[in-house]
């Protein structure tokens, strides 16, 4: 009798370890499948689509912060910035970046890696540099996270724009980086970065922050110290946004830091928001969704033609359509499409995971 | 010393602009706790409005600008704020920031990505010498036109009823709802000042410049809503006070920055920025800590 309980606890418990973890591939087949269409078209397609997955990368670094502690952050794309220039700095030929950024410091000079190599390194830097401010910005909440973590994306921006030490010239940007990354691998990348972010959601620090971000003050009053997990999930969500910027820079090919900017993270919260920023899923859907968007407007740009019709918007209605669509979801339904919710196994109920309610903070 | 006072004037003139800037944030953060990025936007369309018109003269051009300003400012709450009621404020600046992004493509559809110049008010540009000193006639407009809105809105806010009405709204928006005041108009009534003062923002930024493009109001925006949090952005006075200190500490950076330093101007602000945050995350103004520190 014993014996059959606890078989039975154990398949419980097995359909409990196992049921989410279809909520991850059903997310990698989703992205596969996605990429995959792609490549049954044009040339110029797959460019869009790689530029989508490097998206796909910086989102899924910000919903793993965002989602999992409800703080706003608007400094992820410094991160990206700063892999996207170790990128630059490790791989351009060393004779080109000779004369293209005289400027540099005499380690920088020397500095060479292989592009996976380099691109790991971005992210460790992006990580490095989460972990000196997370101690200070960690610890507001709520608009003046928002304000302070705009405020690093700010001095980023600034110092590489301007210091010509660690990269070009004011204003100038780094050219003659390798062609080495195409679609698979960048579409490899991506599913990676999904596969850590799923599973660092299932650690310890991230489910004591998202016990936080439903409430602060009980979970403050059980002992856990929310500045301390925030500190940690920040770091990894740096670690992720700078292998994005490294691939940023392998896709883009040219990195300037006016790029890596307002837009950028205007664009990559958007597709945060438009998926939903409490779900892993959200963040994946959300960026495939705004991306075939973006890709249709701009077809629909350069005009198309349909049974001899041709059909055409005006230039510039993209991104003014892209803009509504944010501003729309969040006026309309702010928890976005997948509502914060991952996807269940569709044929037997399993535990959803915890903590589905929008938080207003 | 004469340059330092010549920077001094420039400094509080600098202040006086985003101060300007910030309390156009802060008075409707105070009533409906949306810190309004797309403010920028509101300041650019007023730009627009008085290069596109200035050969009509100056008694037409500021009047339209005015009036622009204030009505894009009303449209905005209309056609979105007003809708999203129930978000926080991280929500809300998020929509304000894609408001912010949608409203510049569309100034870019309609203008062009390329400035568009006038010279307004192109007399104030100059800069007369008073005893050895060489100031700006637009650093001395500038803090007239601003001691003057200013002691206006003071006298609106303490000796009118509506003016009363907003003050009681941006100090305890719900308590003010209970004892009765109108939410629909107090709310109205903040997004009009803070058009108006934006407007005026534009008046000095386009006679400075003499140009203006679609993200025209980004960067003052920025320092704007920075400015308005570290000084407090729950109450009116604390926008207002940070962001003179921030408006002022850049003029005065750049002044007295080292040779080669000047470009990291900003990163110095925000440096700053980030330090008052962590010591008085709810503001300068504000006394005690204020928001809950998890």
């Amino acid at each position: 009798m014993s014996n059959t309980t606890s078989a039975k606890a154990t398949t419980q418990s097995l359909r409990w370890r196992l049921g989410p973890l279809w909520s991850l591939v059903s997310l990698l087949l989703i992205v596969v499948a996605a990429t995959m269409v792609t490549t049954m078209f044009g040339k110029s397609l797959q460019v869009q689509a790689q530029y989508a997955l490097v998206n796909l990368v910086i989102v899924v670094a910000l919903q793993l912060f965002i989602g999992t502690s409800g703080v706003l952050s608007f400094g992820h794309v410094a991160f990206v910035a700063m892999g996207a220039w170790t990128v630059g700095l490790l791989t351009i030929d060393p004779t080109l970046k000779k004369n293209l950024l005289p400027d540099l410091f005499p380690f920088l000079m020397d500095a060479q890696a292989q592009w996976v190599l380099a691109v790991l390194i971005g992210g460790l830097v992006g990580g490095l540099l989460a972990l000196i401010v997370a101690p200070v910005l960690m610890r507001l909440n709520g608009l003046q996270a928002g304000i302070a973590t705009f405020a690093l994306l700010g001095v980023v921006n600034v110092v590489l724009t301007y210091w010509s030490s660690i990269g070009p010239r004011s204003g100038q940007s780094m050219v003659g980086i390798p062609e080495v990354l195409d679609l698979k691998l960048t579409m490899l990348f991506a599913l990676g970065s999904i596969i850590v972010a799923w599973l660092f959601q299932r650690t310890r620090p991230s489910r004591l922050l998202r016990a936080a971000r439903e409430d602060g003050i009980a979970a403050a009053a059980s002992g856990i110290n929310i500045v301390t997990q925030r500190v940690i999930v920040f770091t990894v969500s740096g670690v992720i946004a700078g292998v994005a910027g490294g691939l940023f820079a392998l896709t883009n090919r040219v990195v300037q830091a006016s790029q890596l900017f307002v837009e950028m993270t205007f664009i990559t919260l958007a597709m945060l928001v438009l998926g939903g920023t409490l779900s892993l899923s959200g963040a994946v859907i959300g960026t495939l969704v705004f991306s075939a968007i973006d890709v249709m407007l701009s077809n629909l740009q350069s005009g198309i033609d349909i049974f001899g019709l041709s059909l055409s918007i005006p230039q510039g209605t993209r991104p003014i359509i892209l803009g509504l669509i944010l501003v729309l979801m969040l006026m309309f339904k702010a928890t976005g499409l997948t509502g914060g919710r991952e996807f269940v196994w569709p044929f037997r109920t399993v535990r959803p995971l915890p903590g589905n309610p929008p938080t207003n903070e | 010393m004469n340059q330092f006072i010549q920077s001094l004037v420039d400094a509080i003139s600098a202040g006086a602009v985003l101060g300007l800037a910030a309390l156009a944030i802060g008075l409707v953060f105070g009533v409906i706790r949306l810190a309004n990025f797309a403010t920028g936007e509101i300041i650019t369309a007023a730009a627009y409005s008085l290069i596109l018109t200035w050969h009509l003269g100056w008694y037409v051009s500021i009047p339209i600008s005015i009036l622009v300003a204030v009505g894009i400012s009303l449209l905005m709450e209309l056609a979105v704020f007003s809708r999203m009621r129930k978000a926080g404020p991280a929500t809300l600046l998020i929509a304000s920031f894609g408001l912010s992004f949608l409203l510049q493509r569309v100034y870019e559809l309609i203008f062009g990505n390329n400035v568009r110049t006038a010279p307004v008010a192109s007399e104030l540009a100059q800069s007369v010498e008073v005893g050895g000193i060489r100031i700006q006639m637009l650093s001395v407009t500038t803090i007239v036109l601003t001691a003057v809105l200013l002691i206006a809105l003071q006298l609106f806010l303490t000796k009118t009823s509506l003016g009363l009405q907003l003050k009681a709204a941006a100090a305890d928006f719900r308590t003010a709802r209970l004892v009765g005041i109108p939410a629909g108009r107090v709310i109205g009534l903040s997004f009009a000042l803070s058009g108006i003062l934006a407007a005026a923002v534009a008046f000095v930024l386009t006679v400075q410049s003499g140009a203006v493009g679609p993200d025209f109001g980004v960067r003052i925006t920025i320092l704007a809503l920075v400015g308005a949090v570290i000084g407090g952005i729950d109450k009116i006075s604390g926008s207002l006070a940070g962001g003179f200190v921030v408006g002022f500490a850049t003029s005065m950076l750049a002044a007295w920055l080292p040779e080669g330093m000047t470009n990291f101007k900003d990163a110095f602000v925000f440096v700053l920025v980030i330090a008052v945050l962590l010591f008085k995350p709810s503001g300068l103004l504000i006394k005690g800590r204020g928001v809950v520190r998890t």
